[in-house]
């Protein structure tokens, strides 16, 4: 009862969110502009043009990303059965920022046959360590949780330190820029040709894991017990591997590494709906798209017009929560 | 290599040392030739600085400031640029110190006098190690381009070298006069938006230089609003709302591959209706110097073709 109630709650949440983001922009723009925009579409009025165009593709994107993060975060520490793990476990965040960073700095061309390349490296930097993570971890024909954790970490850093070598040697403060944008994120580039990846990605998934919740949920007890429990425990995790990967590359690869949304929504969705529920997985990806459209709005509110880079709103408002609910008595990471 | 340098720069100090004791042994009388005679100045963040003497030997931090030396100063007390110091042609002579790291052995083997930087090119934490090295910074700042003459008339002065300084000023002065006259009251000066990345968008704000220089021609730049950064982010809407006539930052070509098929967006933009759009010479646009206006002068060709 109380767990249909949450969702209606989260529904009616990122509706309300949306219509209050659709309002904030350089231009000014009431509820009435909106309903007009939307109604009576002209496409030679400006404020109809960045209202369709570019604010609602944002808030989209913002709503798709968290969502996949937060889904992705959940199905990481379901996997490994470690309450800290999120999704850039297998190195996508860094290898996205490393891709991505190469093309700024001139090793690949800015554009390619009319494609803007950046994403595409990213998407490409994210899948190539993340191959090379899960090579490292797999062994004896078997995944090991605890070998992809620190293989995720060591890739990762390696990543990392590659890219401050490369900031580092920049010769122009433009390409500093473009680091940092992409260490903590935007969605400042969101538009309706973009949108389709990440979400198709997102709702593919969903659809597949709307089948294996029970396995995830039994996975939590252990690989053995769920073996014994006649859980396919190397199948379930190839599944979530490859999952987590191609959702996780594409809200990285549009948006850039966003932190925290895929490790703190997973537990506010098991503290609020128990560690086992039917539709946990579907109720955190409601909440992370909501804690992420709710940043967004924040960032635009606080720092117009370009917004603070979304990933430090993430963790400065998401980790007083995270404190608190790590205070709370009840609240237990597997059951 | 980096061995080789600290390895090199012992010796030379070893060297020196002997050489000033030596020195100390056979004259001990002529050392203080000019004492009282302390140079007291302030520079633009309102800091003082203490010199001894008139700077003999100096070196400036930023290719402008190097600039400006080179066109006040006799060549010979310049003794050092920074990597990316490329004008005027003879600046290759001089041996480069980098400035991003600061390489202060570099600094303390060449000894410079004082070293000429402007605002926001290296940390104020870097200014205060050098002082305590014995090596003060002169800092400039510039809002305006009458701030670039006046940083010009002030080197002159610490160097020496007002006559030549305050001559150059004052015939940079009169083109920017001849230019305001001729560009003087236009109906509806051209909105000009300039970019400095693409990805996240930077812009020239309101509180750089440019303002100034398009004021001068009877333009504006299209960002009036004032931001904390000179150069602030702007969303694609921004731009929109902004509207550009002239929109500077690359050929038209080279924007249509790094900038608007990223944000197809801004195609309607009048900059972009009207194919105006232009690549400005990034030494000129970036560096307030003795080129600046020249610097204009590239504007103005752009604005009134």
């Amino acid at each position: 009862m109380s767990r249909t109630l949450y969702f209606i709650v989260a529904l009616l949440l990122i509706l309300i969110v949306l219509v209050l983001g659709l309002q904030v922009g350089s231009f000014d723009t009431g509820l009435a502009s909106i309903a007009d925009a939307f109604f009576n579409y002209n496409p030679d009025n400006t404020i109809h043009y960045a209202i369709v165009h570019l604010r609602l593709p944002r808030l989209l994107l913002a709503l798709v990303v968290g969502a996949s993060l937060a889904f992705c975060g959940y199905l990481m520490q379901a996997m490994v059965n470690n309450a800290l793990a999120d999704p850039y476990l297998l190195g996508t965040a860094s290898g996205a920022s490393l891709g991505a960073v190469l093309v700024f700095f001139g090793f690949v061309d800015v554009a390619i046959a009319g494609f803007y390349m950046p994403p595409v490296f990213a998407l490409l930097g994210a899948f190539i360590v993340t191959l090379v993570v899960v090579r490292l971890g797999y062994r004896k024909r078997q995944l090991i949780p605890a070998q992809l954790l620190l293989a995720g970490v060591a890739i990762s850093s390696l990543a990392t330190a590659i890219v401050g070598l490369l900031t580092f040697l920049s010769d122009s403060e433009g390409k500093l820029k473009a680091v940092i944008f992409w260490s903590m994120g935007s969605f400042e580039r969101a538009s309706w040709s973009l949108l389709p990846y990440p979400a198709a990605a997102l709702i593919l998934a969903l659809i597949l894991f709307a089948f294996l919740q029970k396995q995830l949920n039994i996975l939590l007890l252990g690989a053995d017990r769920a073996q014994a429990l006649g859980v396919q425990v190397v199948k379930t995790r190839w599944a979530i591997l490859a999952t987590v990967s191609v959702v996780t590359g594409f809200a990285v690869a549009t948006s850039g590494p966003i932190g925290f949304v895929g490790l703190i929504v997973p537990h506010v969705t098991r503290a609020l709906m128990g560690t086992t529920g039917k539709s946990n997985l579907l109720f955190c990806a409601f909440t992370g798209g909501l804690f992420m459209l709710l940043c967004d709005l924040l960032s635009r509110v606080i720092y117009p017009p370009a917004g603070l880079p979304i990933g430090i709103i993430t963790s400065f408002f998401g980790v007083p929560f995270f404190v608190y609910l790590l205070s709370r008595k009840n609240y237990k990471f597997s059951s | 290599m980096k061995q080789n340098h600290t390895l090199y720069f012992r010796l030379n100090r070893l060297f020196y040392t002997c050489l000033l004791l030596l020195l100390l042994a056979c004259n001990g009388k002529k050392q203080e030739p000019a004492t009282g005679q302390v140079i007291v100045f302030r520079d633009d963040l309102g800091r003082e600085l203490k010199l001894q003497h008139q700077p003999k030997r100096v070196m400036a931090f930023s290719p402008a400031m190097t600039e400006m030396l080179f066109a006040i100063c006799d060549t010979a007390t310049i003794i050092a640029r920074t990597p990316q110091c490329d004008y005027p042609t003879q600046v290759v002579t001089k041996p480069i110190v980098s400035n991003y790291p600061v390489d202060y052995e570099q600094v303390l083997a060449l000894k410079p006098d004082l070293i000429f930087s402007s605002e926001g090119i290296v940390p104020m934490e870097v200014v205060e190690k050098l002082k305590e090295l014995g090596v003060p910074v002169y800092i400039q700042k510039y809002r305006t381009v009458e701030d670039v003459f006046k940083g010009m008339e002030a080197i002159g002065k610490i160097m020496g070298r007002e006559q030549q300084a305050n001559h150059l000023a004052d015939s940079l002065r009169q083109q920017v006069k001849q230019l305001e006259q001729r560009h003087k009251g236009q109906a509806r000066p051209q909105q000009v938006l300039a970019i400095t990345w693409t990805d996240p968008i930077y812009v020239y704000g309101q509180n750089t230089i440019l303002t100034d220089k398009l004021h001068i021609l009877g333009a504006q730049n299209a960002v009036q609003e004032v931001f904390d950064q000179p150069y602030p982010a702007l969303t694609r809407e921004y731009i929109l709302k902004l509207n550009p006539n002239v929109l500077l930052g690359g050929s038209p070509e080279k924007l249509e591959q790094t900038f608007f098929s990223q944000y197809p967006e801004l195609r309607k933009i009048k900059a972009y209706q009207n194919h105006r759009i232009y690549a400005v010479t990034g030494n000129l646009m970036e560096r307030p110097g003795p080129r600046v206006v020249e610097s204009i002068l590239e504007l103005e060709r752009l604005l009134y073709p």
